[in-house]
């Protein structure tokens, strides 16, 4: 197998003997087993929503909505970078002109929520409707470690989006010396913006992945999580200006991750949004618990129930 | 360490039963199967045997064929009944059966977007095997199929009878002991029947691959499967090697030069039912037990010297598959 021609099947010649039919061969060699399945389906599924092996068109999306995540960042690392004696010349620090870690999530909001609307449907909807979904199950995948695999492939695209950037800004702050001070100052931050990065992907990626195991349209899936989302921001905004108890806060999807991530990183509440401001943080950290199992129960319950054969 | 005992210890190191050197000589056996989807019953109380080689499982439309195939597959737990699959339980163990299985589902679609080199190897992947010997693999399995030069080639652009040996390719590219296929000639025209008929038998022959394959085709199970299974309303209503099954105990086949009346007066006063066509008789014993301590051959002899009828043929009698089907009120 290892050998190129072999692989190509093409005839082989040496000294004027010719191979012409190489038969079949067994395979005797390792098998990874269901790891090594979900390995290559999460793999397989990532290449997919960000379009690689696929044509110019298919790209654009994940890698415009790559480039606008990143694009804040880039801006900010260079105005500290370039910037910094000019501030200082003023006064003022680079941390009060830059935006903290916290606060970068509003800058790229858009760009995870198109990433979250698109790359659930993209590697779910799609097996189901191409007729993936059978094969897979007939492999030693398994309902829940295909789902598994499914999951970690749009965590890992959204984790591009949500971890990358602040990453980034973290790494070139500290090497433009405008960052963390010292080993512990950057270690300090670094978990930060790990656990962060985590926070604001996986309750997106739950709620994308309940909606998107509803249906076999990948339009209509993404279409849909974008409903769920700002309709979640006007409900709770409205019901909190006419009077009701601020914990409503707890059912906007959108930004109640952003809220989370910005208390981690020590914001005072509501600096992401005014309306959390009233809102105990246990509260919000039971709210993205219970709503991220119940998307995700939702999408096991579904999974179980699909018949691929009958 | 060999081969054989990587495989077995990665088989083991992932939860996988090793499933010896040749396998169980019984690749499916299937004991008072029954499977209901709500109040409809498809199956009720199946039971049967497949040996190693090609069986065809037969039976009309909405018999239970693909729910039996899923079945083998442990993606339906069967309500009563036990099934084993190269000698696993393929619910209990689904993981380790189905990485020794390969599967071609009936449906055609496929992505669209995706060249069938990419779509092979990421197949054999999920089956287990590395990257790399995917990759080689996926190559030899599809020009193994005829497909060598148009496996760069999107699936959304190939025709149907392509798109059959894409699944084919898919179901063995990672050496499966065992391949499942589910109406394997749906949509060809009948060189592409022909065609990919043979390439079946080859895979069952010459490859040492075990075959199931469903089909409501009896002439195309007739003439590329060494076993079948029938399904009639639920049950197994015959099963066992094609030249049994066709053949046996059906009678005889005599074709005399004259004097066939006689002699078929003759056989029919020892009880035996004679059916006449010109010079040529049908001989078969009745289904009462009267008849059955007959030597048919001793009979005929017999009576043909005593009848003077100038022997011509004289041989089993063999009835096509469609006769057998009809037979058992499938």
């Amino acid at each position: 197998m290892t050998d190129a021609s072999a692989a190509s099947g093409t005839a082989s010649e040496i000294g004027g003997a010719r191979i012409l039919e190489r038969g079949y061969r067994s395979y005797d060699g390792p098998r990874l087993g269901v790891r090594g399945a979900m390995g290559s389906l999460t793999r397989h599924s990532v290449q997919r929503v960000l379009g690689l092996k696929r044509t110019f068109w298919n790209k654009i999306l994940p890698f415009g909505a790559i480039f606008l995540a990143y694009v804040p960042a880039i801006v900010f690392v260079g105005a500290a970078v370039f910037l910094k004696d000019r501030f200082e010349k003023n006064g003022i620090s680079v941390d009060q002109v830059i935006p903290s870690y916290g606060e970068y999530y509003l800058f790229v909001w858009a760009a995870i929520q198109v990433f979250a609307a698109f790359a659930a449907p993209e590697v779910l909807c799609t097996d189901r409707r191409n007729g993936m979904l059978g094969l897979y199950f007939s492999s030693p995948l398994r309902r829940d470690t295909y789902l598994a695999a499914k999951a970690a492939a749009v965590g890992i695209v959204l984790a591009l989006v949500t971890l990358g950037p602040p990453l980034f800004m973290l790494v070139a702050r500290a090497i433009a010396g405008v960052g963390p001070e010292g080993l512990g100052g950057f270690a300090s931050v670094l978990w930060k913006v790990i656990v962060g990065g985590v926070v604001v992907a996986v309750l997106p990626v739950a709620l994308s992945l309940a909606i998107a195991s509803t249906t076999t349209r990948r339009a209509a899936a993404s279409a849909a999580y974008m409903l769920v989302t700002i309709g979640s921001i006007a409900v709770t905004e409205t019901l909190i200006a006419a009077g009701s108890s601020a914990n409503v806060f707890v059912f906007d999807l959108a930004y109640l991750p952003l809220e989370l991530v910005g208390r981690l990183f020590g914001e005072l509440p509501g600096t992401i949004l005014t309306s959390a401001a009233t809102v105990p943080t246990s509260n919000l950290v039971i709210a993205y618990l219970v709503f991220t199992a119940a998307f995700v129960a939702f999408v096991r319950f579904r999974y179980q129930r699909i018949q691929v054969t009958r | 360490m060999g081969q054989e005992d990587t495989l077995s210890a990665a088989m083991r190191d992932h939860g996988f039963t090793d499933l010896g050197e040749g396998g169980p000589a019984s690749v499916v056996v299937g004991t008072d199967i029954v499977k209901r989807w709500g109040s409809t019953s498809v199956l009720d109380g199946a039971s049967f045997r497949v040996s190693r080689g090609i069986t065809g499982l037969l039976g009309t439309n909405g018999a239970g064929k693909t729910t039996l195939l899923g079945m083998m597959l442990g993606l339906h737990r069967p309500n009563d009944g036990s099934l084993r699959v190269l000698g696993l339980d393929p619910v209990r163990s689904g993981p380790a059966v189905r990485a020794r299985v390969g599967y071609s589902p009936e449906h055609h679609i496929l992505p669209p977007d995706t060249n069938a080199q990419d779509l092979v190897r990421h197949i054999a992947e999920v089956h287990g095997l590395p990257f790399r010997e995917a990759t080689g693999r996926a190559s030899d399995a599809l020009w193994q199929v005829g497909l060598g030069e148009e496996r760069f080639r999107p699936i959304g652009t190939m025709s149907t009878g392509q798109r059959q040996r894409v699944k084919l390719a898919m179901a063995i590219a990672h050496d499966p002991r065992l391949v499942l296929l589910d109406e394997p000639t749906d949509g060809l025209d009948p060189v592409q029947r022909d065609d990919m008929l043979a390439l079946i038998r080859r895979i069952g022959t010459e490859f040492g691959i075990d075959i199931i394959m469903s089909s409501h085709l009896l002439e195309e199970v007739e003439r590329v499967c060494d076993g079948a299974v029938i399904l009639s309303g639920g049950r197994v209503v015959a099963s066992g090697p094609i030249a049994e099954l066709t053949g046996g105990d059906r009678g005889l086949l005599v074709e005399v030069d004259d004097r066939a009346d006689d002699l078929a007066a003759r056989l029919r006063q020892r009880g035996l039912v004679v059916e006449t066509t010109g010079s040529r008789l049908v001989i078969t014993r009745p289904s009462d037990a009267e008849a059955e301590g007959h030597d048919l051959y001793d009979a005929v002899r017999d009576d043909l010297v005593a009848s003077g009828a100038g022997l011509r043929r004289l041989t089993n009698r063999t009835v096509s598959l469609e006769d057998v089907f009809l037979e058992v009120g499938a």
